[in-house]
């Protein structure tokens, strides 16, 4: 049997990283029993409540998040200086690093917190009293944690991963990368990838069913919107990568030959990459659309500006989405015809986001604006996005794409539109709704410091990587010579991002002092105008009890403007049925085993959690919790 | 089954016809899969690996599945056992014998020395139909399952709602295993 970690030398950072969490391990070990907490603990693991399960998901994609943020740091940090030799981030370490910053921030931070805010926000916005599978949305999450966790764990033994977020074939086939690392990035991603496809199957299904009674779609906020487009990006998207890693999966196991030997190809993983990957782009983009939509109208006390065009921009770039995944794929060699087609549909996509972009600056003129830090975190997206969105425009075209290819230039491209959308979002996002899912508001003063440092920050970074970019510095290398006229900028950038990095800290220490004071808010701490903001602060369990009857958009608004109350009515919607289960979190850790069997070979262990998992299938199919509210007769449903 | 039940009902169909809608995205990309990779110029031609009498015996038995389904699923309404279980008896016997003639088919294809890593074709042939009859072993298992839900008697709109859902995975796969006649073998068999 081979033991991984003891048979290697083992590098200061994983030691480092060990010492670290034992020592963290101990001291929140220590709370728990001092502060006798195990029944939350326990409460959260077997919970399938739509708010409890999305304040995990924010948990642990924030924990994730800070990980891929230290490694971001890192990465900085070695290129701070030409020829620089910092720790020992160079070579083979470097590629670990930038692959698990990309790959943890992309599936492990920025989707499931956006999954969590969904989660969090899409009943409460339509009146629903919990997403329509309250067992498959734990199933979903408890995924998400279990390859997560999976993919972490690979850094404690030393395999982190080095084949880019992309797993490029042939690197990532068992012919260039034989270890177990590349292992960790196939079944880490195709566990918490599935995860995701339930999670968002759950959510179409929520809003497509449980909506109040008036609340039609056109009424519906833009939030809601964006989650349910969104969703069905993530089922064709998701799938398709599903089915990429699948493959690459029995390459790696099972020696097959679709992406190396004579006959395979690897252009054909990037076609399915990229078809999942592109789109994944709006995946993280459009929900943050929506958030924003939603806090520019709040804070400007005004109606969204051209309500059906933003929905019909939010359609429009989905539908894009899976048009133009080959602009990834320019330099490849498809021919100038295939290069044309797809820079005209990666084009087109400037036109939906215009019309969104100047829906959101209409909908502030004369409205009357409240600089609160979710709505500063909205402004600062809208020129950080703009300006990602017009390099944007310049990599579309296929000719000049061949120069800016790999190079720096294209990091600064893809991180100003996602980080301007998707976590300037989250942000705006947690801040918005933290009230909804604590009970508490964060701190103003703070949450404008860490505003300020974040975009600064940002556009330290990120702004200096054009010319980088544009003097020849190609993306993937750990270093350049000092002759090359890129020291002073690759140097600020560095700056940029440790100024970022005190502004997420900002962000900590204020969720930290929040949650210590406890001073409660009221349900409607932002004069919100939607039906959110009508159940208490945090949600409860038995939200919309009465149901609320919709008559137009923004119904609580106009209700306060009236000085009534929201219309309602008695009638009994069928809600969903939830019971707490500790299923989900076996059979989710139970995949984590079978796949951790499978790539060291310990074949009785994956034929063991296997076993395990179909047997929570029974288990499950055994104890449904609609028995106990099944064949009562017409009116046995009275409790429900 | 009264109105809410009804509701929930409508809820669950909705939810897993969407499930199918990812599994049909999955088989297409397989089936994309197997079409660009096959034949493949180095390795066995696809007319030479095929059995055309494993292929047809299995096919008879996996579709004919689905009719037997229907007949079983008649005797769900108004509860009679005696049209449910033994239709449902032969359902899950034929998808016993489908699986074991796809079990003989492949240990066949790999004494003749024609593996999984032997070629991209066969590696995407093996991925998609392998996919495609861990389906029906899952099916075959949701049944025994479906057997055991009725001696617990559980509530009958309950069992009416696991019941629908089975037949839906069922007909689902079947006609999974017609892309996979046509895609697949069709071409080179005859």
């Amino acid at each position: 049997m081979y033991i991984p970690f003891f048979e290697k030398h083992v590098p200061s950072d994983v030691i480092a990283a060990w010492v670290s969490v034992i020592i963290i391990g101990i001291v929140l070990a220590t709370y728990v029993i001092k502060q006798n907490k195990w029944s939350v603990i326990w409460e959260y693991m077997r919970t399938t409540h739509h708010r409890k399960v999305g304040t995990l998901y924010m948990i642990f994609g924030f924990l994730f998040f800070l990980r891929a943020g230290v490694d971001a740091l890192l990465i900085r940090s070695q290129l701070a200086l030409p020829q620089n030799e910092f720790w020992l981030f160079q070579f083979q370490k470097y590629n670990e690093v930038f692959t698990t910053h990309g790959t943890m921030m992309i599936f492990f931070a920025a989707t499931p917190m956006l999954l969590g805010l969904m989660n969090v926000a899409v009943p409460l916005q339509i009146g629903a009293r919990d997403l329509a599978f309250p067992f498959l949305n734990a199933v979903g999450f408890w995924l998400f944690f279990a390859g997560g966790m999976l993919f972490n764990l690979a850094f404690f033994f030393d395999s982190a991963p080095a084949i880019g977020w992309t797993g490029y074939a042939p690197l990532s086939t068992s012919l260039f990368t034989p270890d177990v690392n590349s292992d960790y990035y196939v079944f880490g991603v195709q566990i918490s990838g599935l995860g995701t496809i339930f999670t968002a199957l759950n959510i179409i299904v929520t809003i497509f069913r449980h909506r109040a009674p008036g609340m039609k779609l056109m009424r519906m906020p833009l939030f809601t919107w964006a989650s349910l487009i969104t969703s069905f990006l993530i089922l064709v998207a998701f799938t398709v990568l599903a089915i990429g890693l699948y493959l690459l999966m029995f390459d790696r196991m099972f020696d097959t030959k679709f992406f190396n030997g004579p006959d395979g190809d690897p252009i054909f993983w990037q076609h399915l990459f990229w078809i999942f990957g592109h789109p994944e782009v709006y995946i993280l983009a459009l929900p943050a659309f929506g958030l924003f939509s939603d806090i520019i109208t709040t804070f400007s006390k005004k109606r969204i500006f051209g309500y059906p065009a933003m929905v019909i921009s939010i359609g429009t770039i989905a539908f894009l989405a899976f048009t133009v995944w080959v602009h990834h794929m320019f330099t490849v060699g498809l021919g100038p015809l295939v290069n044309t087609v797809f820079a005209l549909t990666t084009m087109a996509i400037a036109v939906p986001t215009g019309v969104k972009v100047f829906n959101w600056l209409f909908t502030m003129r004369g409205g009357v604006l409240r600089m609160t830090t979710p709505m500063l975190f909205s402004l600062g997206f809208i020129p950080s996005f703009v300006m990602g969105g017009v390099t944007g425009v310049m990599l579309s075209v296929s000719a000049a794409d061949f120069q800016f290819h790999d190079s720096h230039f294209v990091v600064a491209h893809f991180h100003y539109v996602i980080l301007a959308s998707t976590i300037l979002g989250i942000f705006a996002g947690i801040y918005y709704y933290f009230p909804k899912i604590t009970g508490y508001q964060l701190n103003e003063k703070l949450g404008k410091w860490h505003f300020w440092l974040f975009l600064i920050g940002y556009h330290l970074t990120f702004f200096p990587m054009h010319i980088t970019g544009m003097n020849g510095m190609p993306r993937r290398t750990f270093t350049y010579d000092v002759g090359e006229g890129l020291t002073a900028t690759n140097f600020i950038s560095t700056i940029g991002a440790f100024l970022m990095g005190i502004g997420v800290a900002v962000m900590f220490y204020n969720l930290f002092i929040t949650i210590r004071k406890k001073e409660r808010v009221g349900s409607d701490p932002w004069d919100g105008r939607t039906l959110e903001w009508t159940v208490a602060s945090p949600a409860p369990e038995d939200s919309f009890q009465p149901m609320p009857i919709v008559k137009e958009m923004d119904p609580y608004w106009y209700a306060k403007q009236r000085g009534e109350d929201l219309e309602t009515t008695d009638e009994k919607l069928a809600s969903p049925i939830s019971r707490d289960s500790i299923i989900p979190f076996i059979m989710a850790n139970l995949l984590a085993v079978l796949s951790f069997g499978l790539m060291y070979g310990w074949i009785w262990l994956a034929v063991l959690a296997g076993a395990g998992v179909f047997m929570c299938f029974i288990i499950r199919a055994f104890r449904d919790e609609r028995e106990q509210y099944y064949g009562k007769g017409e009116d046995g449903h009275e409790s429900v | 089954m009264n109105q809410y039940e009804a509701a929930l009902f409508n809820d669950k169909k909705f939810g897993f016809l969407i499930y199918l809608f990812v599994e049909a995205i999955m088989f297409l990309t397989l089936f994309a899969t197997y079409l660009i990779f096959t034949p493949s110029s180095e390795g066995p031609h696809p007319s030479d690996v095929f059995e055309t009498k494993s292929v047809i015996l299995s096919s008879i038995f996996l579709l004919s599945s689905s009719g037997t389904l229907i007949m079983s699923e008649r005797g769900l309404e108004g509860k009679q056992l005696k049209k449910l279980i033994p239709w449902l008896g032969v359902t899950l016997l034929f998808a016993l014998v489908f699986l074991g003639l796809e079990i003989s088919e492949f240990y066949t294809y790999v004494q003749e020395g024609y593996t999984l890593s032997t070629s991209s074709f066969l590696s995407s042939y093996y991925v998609l139909v392998g996919l495609h009859a861990a389906h029906v072993a899952f099916g075959c298992g949701w049944m025994i399952v479906l057997f055991i839900q009725l001696k617990r008697h559980i509530p009958h709109s309950l069992y009416i709602e696991k019941y629908k859902i089975f037949s839906y995975y069922w007909h689902f796969v079947d006609i999974v295993w017609i892309g996979i006649l046509l895609v697949v073998y069709v071409r080179y068999i005859f």
